[in-house]
Formats: structure tokens, C-alpha cells, sequence
């Protein structure tokens, strides 16, 4: 097969290097250097994709020619109805996160000294261990394709996590900080590291004293990082055209519908600096803010070319992301519930009998049947208005679209947090966020 | 699928000598060289075929017992990749517990890790096998595949070190996911199936239709009162509730640093009487099998559970040394860019099967859980969301779930397994039927 069959080709070649420290129980762990390369080329014939990667930088010429013979094979055996791809004006690379202090001139010396102050710092009276992980890297990207898109970005990434167990006749919790960030060392400037290492041990030795909720039904406030989880996870998931093509979303066909309370606005923001920030996306589109929600009405979806053009009038692309060398499938990237008016204050007030959730140790969502589960750090029971006993191992979970009916109060204290997302066996660094949130009414989990 | 080996051998060899000359006491190079073959399933037809080659090395340098790690996949690269190792060694303090990298020895061969049909297979067949999946999916009415994937795999490793050992070994695996729909709007209803290998010997059209068979057994899902009962975890199930609070807390390692709730209960009872638990390396075809661990020492079968009493813990050559005992074989690690950490290899649950649908009067059937990652992974805390459950009422399945969460501790859970299937699955490395557990909580 010759490239003159193939509909549209394009070609990634990466090169990265890496460190990472992990400290445990104030010991050197591990010091982990890496250094890769790589290129994949990705081939259109009518509907149906073929990639090949190899490590190292392969000769892209006949690299094409074999993506493009895969996809030939793909489509005699199981054609597909052609794949339009939506267009895209070219890209421009702009607005690049600057690194004040490049990583690479921080000798390993100080790093460790200073991870080795963190551990300290985790220590509070109770804390059996304590572990400090840091990792810098440094992604050069050359895309180029096809319909003429060159570009060329470099992204330097920088953070640290701690987590600290306390332990205490046979009981044992856990609390983590972490920061994460499209940066160089400038991040513990930014960042006060010592202070986060604290609140991880407080957190640890205030759980041993917390009590396990009964599960029930009941209003619950979340705070910032547990409603950003909810927002990533039970919406943002949902909105990924690729699950809606797939007839795996509750919210398919819901465009321009009131799917949640009007004190609900949603965004999805590459082109912000945080740790799901990207210039273009893995298919050479142009990052920008995308609105997902407006007032509680849904108004785009998350798009690659090939979805984009699928569903015409839902969003633009951008979102087409991948792990390295893998496909490019779409990801959330920066997502966040936006301000509203409301304050903590007021949701307490309002409360007789319920429960406020801090802080997230992960979650999980079934986006076709719209059903999530995800275990808060920690809570506190709301008695008549106030905070009183503190709880742990709790977890909420229900169905996205009740919650998001259910939702009564934005604050106006958007907080964001950094992670890594994964889909598909791939994972992407994103961040999520909110202002705190009251929903009347959710299912709390607890063995109490 | 093809690949030289020697290329990787060579890469490691000049890595080796690379990290000596910088200064290394002692020296390990696991090089690995993979070709894979990926096929994606959007709805009923496949959207991608893709072709990888990875071959990289990880080399670990000892410098007074302390360790360095660093990888490259770039033949350029090798000797910065070395000195790095060194370096990074070199800045840590001495650790008088190191007690070297395992020295060379003799090796049992594994059976059934390598089948020259996957390592000789084309990519239409590849294809072929994956559009028997979606046969398989769209062969009963109204369920329909939403998404799967086909991956099959050839890598060879070779690990050297400074001691002498030399493993070289090459290995195959070939696997299948669907995923299925049945009902629409408020009462639609997925399900997943797949299966793994180290052999061409998968049914995929099977795959596909137990996928769509269990998705339409969803359909018309009852809600639950908050009870607690007995739960019969299917294999998906309590496999993944074991694996991130049980098998975490096996870990030597996290027992020596105070973060397992199995530290200390080395010979005390902690699982049901008639609970068995063994770790195995060298189990034919196991997906976990090898002739030796990721660090080079030899594979071998070890008693995690007798009767329900714990034997031993899961140790690689360091943590072993820390404790006085042997390492049991459980240093793995993912691919040639991460260092060895502690891992089962293939672990079997086995207890005396019986009809145990028909003995329960009442209770629960869990298919799959979802959120088994948020579970604490030191108290075996664990609260989670059922999916593809079932009441059981007089012994048989009844009305499907629509929502419901379990929760419970996992260490309890093992005290209080009073029954199991005889449906014993391989799923990955973990091997296992059926599990019923008398008195876990339901919330509705």
C-alpha cells in the first residue's frame, strides 16, 4: 500500500528524561534515572486506525508504510463507515509555562536534603512511617502530520507526595499531600512543603481517633478535592465522546438538557497551568477552555477529530491524549466546578443530620450506567449546624445524575488538585477542582 | 512477531561493565525486548490495529549496599544510564542489612510459558480473533459490545549480574476484554468479561458472549435494604478486594516497615480452618511463572495459608536477608524501567468446593466490585459498589441488583469464608472460584 490510499497519517517522536526519589521511613529508598525515546505513526485508511511505536526513533517512512498496511487490514476484515476527521485551524504554541528553575541544576545532594526534611516534618507523635516521593521530567514533542501541522514543545514537570501512617494498638490511617505541577523546583517556592508534610501527619494521627460512620442516606457537604474527584470521575468521564460513541454514557443525547441544578457550571481547561496542561493535544489541535455544564445545562462533550466530526455542534477537539506511545484517546485535562455564591458557613447552617467529606483516596465510575463509588480521607459528622465527630473510612456513591440534581450550594472557594488519570491502560496527569459543594441527598458508606 | 535477543544481550553486557568501570560493587542488568500486537473493539467493529517493539534495560548498581537504579531504551545512552545508576547509589548511605544480589544457581524449566503460535502469529489473525469476540458479543439479541481489546505479546528478558547469574528466557501471553450493553435509558445494564493466557487456547467467541449474557442478566435490577448477610464473591470479585488489602499486607516489605496488620501473626490463625493460600512461580502456563523472579532468584511454590495459618510472607533477596530466611521468589517488576519491587506471582486460593449456590438461603451474588483501589490497604477496611449481583433466595439466583455497596474488613473476611465454588478462574495471576462470606454488610 502506497501513502497515496491513506486518508490522513501522522507521526509523534518523543524524547524524555527523568528522576525520581522515593523516601522511606527517612531512608533512600530508591534514586531512579530514566532516559527514552520514541516514535509512533498513526494511519487513516477510510475507518479504520493503524499504529506502529518503537522505542528509539524509528525511521518514520517505513514506520508509516507498516500503520498504514495495518489499517488496510483493519478495514478489509472489519470495514467501518469513514472516519471524517473534524478540522482544525494550525496550531499556535504560546503562553508555555516558563520554568523559573530548571530541576537539572538542583544538585541530588539538596534534593534529598530536602525530601529528607519533609519525612521530618511528616513525623508528628503517632506516625509509625512515613514515605516522600518526588519525580521531575523533562518531554520534548515533535508532532507533525499529514495536512502540513508541525510543532515542536518541550514540558517540564515537577512534584512531590508525602503520606504518613500513624498507627496505634493495632489501628492504622494513612494521610497524603501531594503537589504536582507543569513546572521546574520552583514549585516548593510556590509550595510550603514542610507545612503539607504536617497536615499529612495530623491527618494520620487525627483518624485514629475518628469513628466509622453507619452507612444511610443523608445530605453531605464535600469539600474541594472530594467534589473535584466527583466532578472528574462521575461527569467528565461521561462527557468523552468516545464513551458516548460507544453507547456507554448516561449523558449521550442530553446536549442542551438540564442534567443537574443551575448551581452547576463545569469546565475543562488545558490551556490552564496546571498538571493537565498541554499546548496541543496529541493529535496537533490547539489546547483551550471547553464549558461542559453552564447553569446544570450540558453543552459539549470532550473531543478528538474523529468525535468531533462525529457529532457535529457538541464541542470542538483537543482532548485526544496519550501515554507515550500509545493511541491517542480522549482525556479530560484541567476540569473544575466553577464558584458560585454560596459559603461553608451557610451550607452547615443549613444542616440537621448529615456529613461533610474531605479529601479523596480515589474513586471509580461506570459511565454507561452512571454509577460511581468513591472513599472520602476523612469526614465529620454535621449535627444541627455544626461539625462534631470526625469520621474515617467513609465512601459515597450513587448515581451521577441524582447528585447532580441534588446539588443546593456552590461556595466560592475553588480549590485545585493534581493527579493522574487513567483509562484505557493509559495514564494522564490531570488536575480537578471545586468550591465546596452541599448535596441534599447521597448514599454514605460506612461498616459503623 | 520477531526478535533478536542477542541485541538486548549485548545492550546489557555494556551496561554491565559500564556501571563496574563507575565504580560498582556489584551490578544487575534485566534487559527485556517485547513485540506486541493490539487490536481496539469500538461497538461491533474494530477501529485499530496497532504494532509495538520496546526493548530497554534497567540496571541496578550497589555501592556499599546501597542501590542505584536507572533504564534506557536507547543503545546511545547505555553508559550515561550506568554512571547514573552509580551515582545515584553512590549518594545514599551504606545499608548494613544489604546482603547482595542472589548468586548463581540452577534453574527449573517452566512449562507452558511460550507458545511459538503466538510468537509466530500475523496480524489478520489477530484481527480474526478479535471479531469472534464481537460474534460472540452480538450473537444473543439486545445485548450489543460497546468497547474491547485484543493484545498478544512475545518478550524475552535476560538478567546478568555481577554474581554469575545469567537467566535468559522467553515468554508469550494473549489476551481478550469485551465489554456489553443490554436495556436502555434508567435500566441499562453492562457487563465485562475476559480472558489471559500464556497459550493460543482462548474461546474468544465465549468471551464475547458471556460479556452480552451477563449484561441482559442485569436487566430489571431490584434495589436492596441495608442488611448484612452472606455474599458469594465471584472470582472478579474478591480477587479484587484481596489484592489491595491481603496481598499488600504480605509484603514483607510493608510488614518491616510497620504498614501491614499482618506483622507479627506469622504462624497464628487468620483465615477460615479449611483456607489454603499458595503463591506459585512455577505453575505451568501461570501468568506469574518463570524460571526465576525479576532479580534472578529461582521460582519456587510457597504455603501462604495452611489451614488458615499464615506460613510466610512474600520476600525478595533484600527483605529476606533483613528477616534471616530465604528469598521466596516475589521480586517482579512491570518492565525494564522500574526497578524490582515485592508482587505475588500466581496466587491460588483453594477451599473444599461445594454446591454453594444451592446451600445459601439467603444471600447475595457479587459478579464484580468497583472502587477495590479505595480500600485501606493496612486495616483491609474496604467499601465498595456491587456490580452484576443477584439476590439469592432458596438456594437460587433470583432478581438482579440494581445498586449496592459491600462493605466490610478484608481480614475479617478471610476468618469468615465458609464456602467456595467450583468455578475456579485464572484471572491474570490470581487464581480462584467462587468465595462465600457469612455476614458482610450490604447497604442498599
Amino acid at each position: 500500500m502506497n501513502t497515496q490510499q491513506v486518508d490522513f497519517h501522522d507521526t509523534r517522536v518523543l524524547r524524555s528524561s527523568g528522576l525520581s526519589i522515593f523516601i522511606d521511613n527517612g531512608e533512600i529508598e530508591q534514586i531512579s534515572n530514566n532516559y527514552t525515546s520514541g516514535t509512533a505513526c498513526r494511519a487513516l485508511v477510510k475507518g479504520s486506525w493503524g499504529i506502529v511505536s518503537s522505542d528509539n526513533i524509528g525511521d518514520p517512512d517505513s514506520m508509516l508504510f507498516s500503520a498504514a498496511k495495518l489499517s488496510g487490514q483493519a478495514h478489509r476484515i472489519s470495514p467501518r463507515q469513514d472516519i471524517e476527521l473534524a478540522g482544525a485551524e494550525s496550531p499556535l504554541i504560546h503562553d508555555l509555562p516558563v520554568v523559573e528553575k530548571d530541576p537539572d541544576d538542583v544538585s541530588i545532594e539538596e534534593k534529598v536534603e530536602l525530601l529528607l526534611d519533609i519525612h521530618k516534618r511528616a513525623k508528628v507523635r503517632d506516625i509509625s512511617s512515613s514515605t516522600v516521593m518526588y519525580s521531575e521530567s523533562v518531554t520534548e514533542v515533535d508532532y507533525s502530520n499529514s495536512e502540513g501541522v508541525e510543532v515542536s514543545y518541550s514540558l517540564v514537570r515537577t512534584g512531590f507526595a508525602v503520606t504518613a501512617v500513624a498507627s496505634l494498638n493495632g489501628v492504622f490511617q494513612m494521610g497524603r499531600e501531594s503537589k504536582f505541577n507543569v513546572c521546574g523546583y520552583e514549585l516548593f517556592d510556590r509550595y510550603d512543603a514542610l507545612e503539607l508534610a504536617e497536615t499529612a501527619g495530623n491527618t494520620a494521627r487525627d483518624l485514629l481517633s475518628a469513628s466509622v460512620p453507619k452507612g444511610d442516606r443523608m445530605p453531605v457537604i464535600l469539600d474541594q478535592e472530594l467534589a473535584g474527584v466527583f466532578i472528574h470521575e462521575a461527569v467528565g468521564h461521561a462527557t468523552e465522546a468516545d464513551h458516548i460513541a460507544e453507547g456507554n454514557s448516561i449523558l449521550a443525547g442530553k446536549i442542551g438538557s438540564q442534567i443537574g441544578s443551575s448551581c452547576i457550571s463545569v469546565v475543562d481547561d488545558p490551556s490552564m497551568h496546571g498538571y493537565g496542561y498541554y499546548p496541543v493535544d496529541d493529535e496537533g489541535v490547539e489546547s483551550r477552555p471547553a464549558t461542559l455544564i453552564e447553569k446544570g445545562v450540558l453543552k459539549s462533550f470532550l473531543h478528538s477529530r474523529e468525535t468531533a466530526a462525529l457529532f457535529p455542534d457538541t464541542g470542538r477537539p483537543g482532548n485526544a491524549r496519550s501515554q507515550g506511545l500509545a493511541r491517542p484517546i480522549i482525556r479530560m485535562s484541567n476540569t473544575y466546578i466553577k464558584n458560585g455564591d454560596s459559603s461553608f458557613e451557610e451550607m452547615l447552617s443549613g444542616i440537621k443530620d448529615g456529613i461533610y467529606l474531605i479529601g479523596s483516596r480515589g474513586g471509580q465510575v461506570n459511565p454507561g450506567e452512571g454509577v460511581f463509588q468513591f472513599n472520602a480521607e476523612r469526614g465529620f459528622l454535621v449535627e444541627n449546624g455544626e461539625l462534631t465527630t470526625p469520621v474515617r473510612d467513609v465512601s459515597l456513591s450513587g448515581h451521577t445524575l441524582d447528585i447532580l440534581k441534588h446539588v443546593q450550594m456552590a461556595a466560592g472557594d475553588m480549590k485545585m488538585t493534581s493527579g493522574r488519570c487513567g483509562k484505557g491502560g493509559q495514564l494522564a496527569p490531570v488536575c480537578d477542582g471545586s468550591p465546596h459543594i452541599l448535596v441534599s441527598e447521597a448514599t454514605v458508606g460506612g461498616s459503623g | 512477531m520477531s526478535s533478536d535477543i542477542n541485541i538486548i544481550y549485548d545492550m546489557a553486557e555494556m551496561a554491565q561493565k559500564a556501571a563496574k568501570r563507575s565504580g560498582a560493587d556489584e551490578v544487575e542488568v534485566f534487559g527485556l525486548m517485547a513485540s506486541s500486537v493490539n487490536v481496539d473493539i469500538q461497538l461491533d467493529r474494530i477501529d485499530l490495529a496497532r504494532e509495538s517493539f520496546s526493548r530497554g534495560i534497567g540496571v541496578k548498581a550497589v555501592v556499599n549496599g546501597a542501590v542505584g537504579f536507572s533504564s534506557t531504551n536507547d543503545p546511545a545512552r547505555i553508559v550515561d544510564a550506568a554512571k547514573a545508576a552509580t551515582s545515584s547509589a553512590s549518594v545514599r548511605n551504606s545499608d548494613p542489612d544489604w546482603t547482595g544480589l542472589p548468586q548463581a544457581c540452577d534453574y527449573s524449566v517452566v512449562k507452558g510459558i511460550h507458545d511459538p503460535r503466538i510468537a509466530n502469529i500475523d496480524v489478520e489473525t489477530c484481527i480474526d480473533l478479535s471479531m469472534k469476540m464481537i460474534d460472540g458479543a452480538v450473537s444473543l439479541d439486545d445485548a450489543r459490545p460497546t468497547s474491547g481489546k485484543f493484545t498478544c505479546l512475545e518478550s524475552d528478558y535476560v538478567i546478568l549480574n555481577s554474581n554469575g547469574v545469567e537467566v535468559r528466557e522467553a515468554s508469550t501471553r494473549i489476551d481478550g476484554f469485551i465489554e456489553c450493553r443490554a436495556g436502555d435509558g434508567n435500566d441499562m445494564s453492562t457487563a465485562y468479561e475476559f480472558d489471559i493466557s500464556r497459550n493460543h487456547d482462548i474461546d474468544f467467541f465465549n468471551i464475547g458472549s458471556e460479556a452480552a449474557r451477563q449484561a441482559l442478566e442485569g436487566v430489571g435490577g431490584v434495589g436492596v435494604d441495608t442488611c448484612k448477610t452472606d455474599v458469594l464473591l465471584k472470582p472478579n470479585a474478591i480477587a479484587d478486594i484481596l489484592e489491595s488489602t491481603f496481598i499488600n499486607s504480605l509484603n514483607s516489605e510493608n510488614v518491616q516497615k510497620g504498614r501491614s496488620a499482618l506483622a507479627g501473626k506469622l504462624g497464628e490463625k487468620i483465615g477460615a480452618d479449611s483456607l489454603d493460600i499458595v503463591d506459585d512461580g512455577l505453575l505451568e502456563g501461570g501468568i506469574g511463572s518463570a524460571s526465576a523472579d525479576d532479580e534472578g532468584t529461582p521460582s519456587r511454590n510457597n504455603h501462604i495459608l495452611e489451614n488458615g495459618v499464615l506460613g510466610t510472607y512474600l520476600y525478595d533477596k533484600y527483605t529476606a536477608g533483613k528477616d534471616g530466611v530465604e528469598s521466596t521468589g516475589n521480586a517482579v517488576r512491570g518492565n525494564y524501567a522500574q526497578s524490582t519491587y515485592i508482587d505475588i506471582r500466581n496466587l491460588e486460593i483453594l477451599y473444599p468446593p461445594s454446591d454453594i449456590i444451592v446451600e445459601t438461603q439467603k444471600g447475595m451474588l457479587v459478579g464484580s466490585v468497583i472502587g477495590a483501589h479505595t480500600a485501606n490497604p493496612i486495616s483491609g477496611d474496604f467499601s465498595v459498589e456491587a456490580r452484576n449481583s443477584f439476590l439469592i433466595e432458596d438456594g437460587d439466583i433470583g432478581s438482579p441488583i440494581k445498586s449496592m455497596m459491600v462493605t466490610g474488613n478484608a481480614f475479617e473476611l478471610l476468618q469468615n469464608i465458609c464456602g467456595a465454588g467450583r468455578d475456579i478462574r485464572v484471572l491474570g495471576n490470581i487464581i480462584t472460584p467462587t468465595v462465600k462470606v457469612s455476614g458482610l454488610k450490604i447497604v442498599g
